[in-house]
């Protein structure tokens, strides 16, 4: 008698997507200390994850340079997910990459059934291509436009006029990361609180009325002595 | 004065868990009532958005529910007056219900949460609009009425109103064309929230078909299934498992189906549902007239509340809507 009636019951996932930027001018330390951040914040998502037993963290990643491309294509599961260092290429193509993104916030291939996903960006250049077409094909899809989005600007070169038009909320700011410290907490930082805040209810119109999003990003430490 | 036919009783049966994870249920729920014309069965479901810029959206959907109940007393009582009292003609009462009872409806949640803003908030708490407290209480509901004339629900934001047909036919009627991805809703905290509030209207001509079933859901119970379809088997297994068991055995179950379902959902989950168990003796009830056809009609609310309403795929035309200010015109 027990046994509840109806078809299966399944958690939503939550499609967390980072989109990094691989350009020369990553080189070096950045890019090392990126790879290391990204990497040490993988079990805090895992944690996220598991204090939200009801929803089920799928990662992907892109990176883009002279070209765009997927470095993990297929969603993973936060419990199977391991980070593979990313290499530096050449320009700094975020229109691509958002064009390429945008595919996958189509319905289908992202189910209806799901929580918002969230979109990570990290970049610490100018882009060179038409990143206004790739932001208009991710705004034209129906889970592009209800994304979770985050953006770190990577030292003093990052076009933070870009990473606010991308983030599409006056009310948010790019994340400022100008030293390895300041990565490595915008790092973690996006890594859960998007998480959570994409987890949560909301009213549909509250964009009108809230002055505090869930996901503000926090005022980080600047004391460290390595200053990109 | 004419009667009806052998009038639909309803039995009752709720429950609702709380959300993993979560520190509140902020859920919601009333039942009262037996669907006679003395004792209108009444329903409602509430769901505090929670999260926290919805800081006492627990106590939103309790006021929806207490607010939703009055009025769908006051609805029940225009639709099936005492004594000797004349009921109004069914065009009126359907344009009550759509226009006139959620703006009521809006605007008492609204005093209410302002109220309850004025009299708890210290003077520490930093200054906000009276939009910016009303989105501290943001609350979804799903609310319906069934008399022996009459079976009308309404719903704002998520959750289902969920029918089953006398021939075993599972509707949801209030489902939006598009549902809301992610888990946004709209909302009683929303700029005028009573346009947004879509509405079901059903008169009753044929008591023998009356719906067998009718439940009110929160979506922590729909968003559990991997599929739409998941959540209406669900249904039509509940109203299965009611024919063929019986109401205390599913009463039995229902806490363990809900906290399953939770913990699929995350969401607190809730259900109130009433269904058919016997006839009773025929009562005093409406005038003789055509009444608008039977059946699902559901339709939400045009921009404008006054004046009359404006036709809609699924709502039954009324005889007239000439003249909707005279609630005891002739139908």
């Amino acid at each position: 008698m027990s046994d509840i009636p109806g078809g299966p019951m399944m958690n939503r996932p939550v499609h967390f997507i980072w989109l990094i930027d691989c350009s020369y001018s990553m080189q070096g330390e950045k890019i090392g200390q990126l790879n290391y951040a990204i990497r040490e914040a993988v079990p805090e998502m895992l944690s996220v994850a598991q204090d939200n037993p009801a929803a089920q963290l799928l990662l992907r990643t892109m990176t883009f340079s002279t070209t765009a491309r997927w470095h993990h294509k297929d969603p993973v599961p936060v419990e199977q997910f391991t980070w593979q260092d990313v290499q530096v290429d050449g320009m700094t193509n975020l229109g691509e990459a958002l064009q390429l993104a945008a595919r996958e916030l189509d319905t289908p291939p992202m189910p209806q059934r799901a929580l918002k996903p969230v979109l990570a960006l990290v970049s610490d250049g100018v882009p060179t291509d038409d990143w206004k077409a790739g932001l208009r094909a991710v705004d034209a899809t129906p889970w592009g436009r209800k994304a979770v989005r985050v953006a770190i600007a990577i030292g003093a070169d990052a076009d933070r006029n870009v990473l606010q038009e991308f983030l599409g909320n006056p009310e948010l700011q790019p994340l400022d990361a100008n030293s390895p410290k300041q990565l490595a907490a915008a790092i973690r930082w996006a890594s859960t609180a998007a998480v959570k805040a994409a987890s949560q209810p909301v009213a549909g119109f509250a964009d009108v009325t809230v002055k505090q999003p869930p996901y503000a990003p926090p005022v980080l430490d600047d004391d460290d002595d390595d200053v990109w | 004065m004419r009667t009806h036919g052998p009038l639909p009783l309803w039995d009752t049966l709720h429950g609702s868990v709380q959300g993993v994870n979560k520190t509140r249920n902020q859920d919601h729920y009333d039942v009262e009532g037996l669907g006679s014309a003395g004792q209108p069965l009444i329903m409602a479901v509430a769901d505090g958005h929670g999260s926290a810029v919805h800081a006492r959206s627990h106590l939103g959907s309790r006021f929806a529910v207490d607010l939703f109940v009055q009025q769908a007393r006051q609805f029940a009582a225009l639709a099936e007056p005492r004594g000797e009292l004349r009921p109004p003609s069914l065009a009126w009462l359907m344009n009550y219900a759509q226009y006139t009872l959620p703006r009521q409806l809006v605007s008492a949640w609204q005093e209410k949460a302002l109220g309850h803003w004025a009299r708890t908030s210290s003077h520490e708490e930093p200054a906000l609009s009276p939009p910016d407290k009303l989105v501290l209480y943001g609350s979804t509901l799903v609310g319906a009425v069934l008399t022996p004339r009459v079976f009308a629900a309404w719903q704002l934001g998520d959750g289902e109103l969920t029918v089953v047909t006398d021939d075993g036919q599972v509707t949801v009627p209030l489902a939006p064309d598009e549902a809301d991805l992610g888990d946004e809703t709209e909302s009683l905290c929303s700029p005028q929230a009573w346009l947004r509030v879509r509405t079901h209207w059903a008169p009753v001509t044929t008591p023998a078909r009356a719906p067998r079933l009718v439940s009110l859901t929160t979506d922590g119970l729909s968003k559990s299934f991997a599929s739409d379809s998941g959540f209406r088997q669900f249904m039509a297994g509940l109203d299965d498992r009611l024919s063929a068991e019986g109401a205390e055995c599913v009463r039995a179950v229902l806490p363990e189906w809900l906290a399953k379902a939770s913990q699929h959902s995350g969401d607190d989950t809730t259900l109130v549902a009433a269904w058919h168990t016997a006839t009773a003796p025929a009562g005093p009830a409406a005038p003789a007239g055509p009444a608008a056809p039977a059946g699902p009609a559901g339709a939400a609310a045009p921009a404008e509340p006054a004046g009359p309403p404006e036709p809609a795929a699924r709502t039954p035309e009324p005889a007239d809507i000439s003249d909707m200010t005279d609630p005891y015109r002739s139908e």
